[in-house]
């Protein structure tokens, strides 16, 4: 596989949503980022990207988990972010409500540093997806 | 643990690392540990920092407006690029004094930043 190759394998990575384990998050997606002929800057943007999509969807030490789905078509990553916990919360209140979102600093980094994201419900569990694409967002 | 100072100035909290959702509860705990003391100016080093998140900013905010309650301000050590970018990104450089080295941010100041 070659930076040049107008698709990369699709990677899944799940993961108990343990604040340390966040890490392994960071580590894929820079890997897919390289492999996809991302330059150091755009790897470091796409490391925090990650990160951020985890702290906003991950309900960290009720025992749920987070998956992963990082693909790769041309020059665009998209990673795909979801709480695994059954009736998992953002919010702790035992649903997922209208009024979960995630921080303002969150938001703020995700905005610069990606060129598309948005978080949503899946199955009443909170997901979030990005993109980033290849020599394109100039923060 | 992180003590404040005898001579005067600030108290400083040398970060290194990645500093992520896993590291910002020691950090706040740290920085609480100053204020509870008594510490109204804190120096929080970050030259050896690589990564820094919106939880970890969070922690940082949280003590900035601590200590400007208690009339003192947050001094940041920071030259890494990728730092100064996130604080850029997210409004907060011009929150936070911002030195480039730590005799700059320890050296006595006015109490109005850099």
């Amino acid at each position: 596989m070659t930076p040049g190759d107008a698709t990369g394998p699709d990677v899944e990575l799940a993961f108990p949503a343990v604040e340390e384990l966040v890490t392994l998050a960071r580590f894929t997606a820079a890997t897919v980022a390289s492999g996809a002929g991302f330059d150091v800057d755009e790897v470091e943007d796409l490391r925090l990207a990650v990160d951020e999509l985890c702290a906003s969807v991950g309900t960290f030490g009720d025992g749920s988990s987070i998956r992963l789905n990082l693909t790769r078509r041309g020059d665009t990553v998209r990673i795909r972010c979801v709480n695994e916990a059954p009736n998992a919360v953002a919010n702790g209140n035992g649903t997922v409500d209208d009024g979960w979102r995630p921080s303002e600093i969150s938001e703020q980094l995700l905005a610069a540093l990606v060129d598309r994201y948005a978080f949503e419900r899946h199955n009443d569990r909170p997901c979030g997806w990005l993109e980033k694409e290849r020599g394109r967002t100039g923060t | 643990m992180d003590q404040p100072t005898r001579d005067g100035s600030p108290p400083v909290v040398r970060l290194s690392g990645e500093i992520d959702l896993a590291q910002a509860p020691d950090v706040q705990e740290r920085l609480d540990a100053l204020a509870d003391a008594g510490a109204t100016t804190i120096v929080v080093d970050l030259l050896e920092v690589t990564f820094l998140d919106s939880v970890a900013l969070g922690v940082l905010v949280s003590a900035l407006k601590r200590c400007r309650e208690a009339g003192g301000t947050v001094h940041l050590v920071v030259v890494e690029p990728r730092i100064l970018k996130v604080l850029k990104i997210t409004g907060l450089l011009d929150e936070f004094c911002i030195h480039d080295s730590l005799a700059s941010a320890t050296a006595p100041h006015d109490g109005s930043g850099t």
